[in-house]
């Protein structure tokens, strides 16, 4: 069964595009990667799926029923993390939960027993005031409100942002628990090794459209690695000719800069008889790789 | 209910400080009437000695200040700007309130429709209103009372209450149709202030020009001109009918276009 099935889905906003004719299917049980650029068009689809925003054309469903007849009814099932959370001031952690929690028809002690684990399992202090935690323990708090009603789907925005490593990974293992439940996941980044992490399958959008869908694993093959030297000297280009799966080649005074994609070990042979003083091996950004490879 | 009690704890403050200003006004201006009551003749031949169109922005044109009721009517135009810009900002901002504080990604992707938010919300505002009237009205009886001690005619008080109510509902319909149909999520309080104060000023000029006398059906502030209801002893049924029609046309209007518009996160 297909949790979400969008179909040409489109969003313009007056004239400027949003999204345009997206085709997206999340299957049951599958967490969904879903990964482009800052203003590609993530946040629009979601936002269209959820309701905030109305599609200009095309139309989608969720759990099979259309999105813009049932919004509240399949908005009971769904938990929902935004890339940034604001809170009303003034409110305490456990008054802004308790009035999540009141929306939904779940028994209220079971979201009660819920909120309480969820707590304990991600450190925060419930009787806190929302204005004097940090960015990460408020990403703390939109997780709990996302997940108290042991919703059948989530979609996630750039969740992890503000969240230290080990709380990022305790949040990971969350996702996996829950997707072991069998809740689908739509997972929303512009970083491609926590995709790479969590997800199965993977959507890439580049301004509002879907250009590629694949299994996660086929992606993988494709890494590119972002090399920066700093040298002592100009190195000449020569160098680097007939060496396969270089591209992007920088060279200045005294930096080379390129993509890689292709056996290491060529490349470090080069890298050794360099004079170096410095030297970086970075992921590259998924806007590197949409520009060299995708387009 | 989830809203309406949420919206209640979040203006509660707001109202303790328009009620303290109300009792502020009403008592504050009741005091002085001892004043000129006490003055006598003098001070209300001072007022005839004003140019009239002095006496039309103090509101004072066509009451008599040495009355307790003339006089209170003089104070019930400040009460109803007050009130009803208190009205027209509530209803402004219980719907746009979300948008501007970013909160509406929390809010609207719960299981409730965007229509049962906006009635949840407009009743959360009209207990605030309701809340203002009620202390505006018992404390105008109670300083009426205490600063002129023959005077026996509350039911007049409680006739321009209601039209302050009707005036604060107007008024709170127009803010939140306005914040229904912006999607800047400031402008609405602005611009719904803004057109009060046009009306208000539409009212003045009104008065001081009888050629402009068409204008009357533009400013609320005529439909429940304090020297005409007392005079009349009633509220006009025709200004009555013609608020509740705008005020059910605002209304709707909020939630169609509320429902329609793309939301500002």
């Amino acid at each position: 069964m297909n949790i979400i099935e969008t179909k040409k889905l489109t969003k313009y906003y007056g004239k400027s595009l949003g999204i345009e004719n997206v085709d997206l299917t999340v299957k049951e049980g599958e967490i969904f990667g879903f990964i482009g650029p800052n203003g590609a068009g993530k946040s629009t689809t979601i936002r269209t799926l959820l309701g905030l925003i109305h599609p200009t054309s095309g139309s989608a469903t969720i759990f099979g029923r259309d999105i813009t007849k049932f919004g509240p009814e399949i908005n009971e099932e769904i938990g929902y993390l935004p890339s940034e959370v604001f809170y009303y001031d003034g409110m305490k952690v456990i008054d802004l939960i308790k009035y999540s929690a009141n929306f939904y028809k779940k028994d209220s002690r079971v979201i009660s027993k819920r909120i309480k684990e969820l707590a304990v399992y991600l450190d925060l202090d419930l009787k806190k005031k929302i204005d004097d935690l940090s960015y990460g323990n408020k990403k703390k708090v939109g997780i709990i409100q996302g997940l108290l009603h042991e919703p059948k789907l989530i979609i996630l925005d750039e969740p992890t942002g503000g969240l230290d490593p080990l709380m990022q990974q305790r949040f990971f293992d969350l996702l996996r628990q829950e997707n072991k439940k069998g809740v689908t996941i739509l997972f929303s980044s512009h970083i491609l090794s926590e995709v790479q992490k969590l997800c199965d399958r993977v959507a890439i959008i580049k301004n509002g459209k879907i250009i590629r869908v694949d299994k996660i694993s086929s992606l993988a093959e494709n890494t590119h690695k972002r090399f920066k030297l700093e040298t002592a000297v100009r190195v000449d280009k020569s160098r680097f000719t007939g060496i396969r799966g270089i591209s992007d080649l920088v060279i200045t005074d005294n930096s080379v800069s390129f993509l890689f994609r292709g056996r290491i070990n060529e490349i470090t042979k080069i890298i050794a008889s360099l004079n170096l003083t410095n030297m970086l091996v970075e992921e590259p950004d998924l806007e590197e790789i949409f520009m060299h490879y995708y387009v | 209910m989830n809203i309406i009690f949420r919206e209640i704890r979040a203006h509660y403050k707001g109202l303790i400080g328009w009620s303290a200003g109300m009792l502020f006004l009403v008592i504050a201006g009741m005091a002085k009437f001892s004043a000129i009551a006490s003055g006598g003749q003098q001070a209300i031949q001072l007022f005839k000695t004003f140019p009239k169109p002095v006496l039309v922005i103090a509101g004072i044109n066509g009451l008599d200040v040495g009355t307790a009721i003339g006089y209170f009517g003089v104070l019930y135009l400040y009460i109803l700007l007050l009130a009803t810009i208190h009205a027209a900002m509530i209803g402004a901002e219980i719907i746009s309130k979300e948008e501007r504080d970013r909160t509406s990604e929390f809010l609207y992707p719960k299981p409730i429709s965007r229509s049962k938010i906006v009635t949840e919300k407009l009743i959360a505002a009209i207990i605030n209103i309701i809340i203002l009237n009620l202390i505006t009205t018992v404390s105008s009886i109670l300083a009426v009372s205490f600063y002129a001690k023959n005077f026996s005619n509350n039911n007049m008080i409680l006739t321009l209450m209601i039209g302050l109510f009707i005036m604060q509902i107007l008024f709170f319909a127009l803010g939140s149709v306005l914040a229904g149909v912006f999607k800047n999520p400031k402008l609405p309080t602005v611009v719904a202030t803004a057109i009060l104060l046009v009306t208000y000023i539409i009212w003045v000029i009104v008065d001081l020009n009888s050629k402009l006398d068409f204008l009357k059906y533009v400013t609320p502030f005529k439909y429940f001109d304090a020297s005409v209801i007392i005079n009349d002893g009633h509220l006009d049924p025709l200004y009555i009918a013609l608020s509740s029609v705008i005020i059910v046309i605002f209304i709707t209007t909020t939630y169609i276009f509320f429902n329609r518009r793309d939301l500002k996160v």
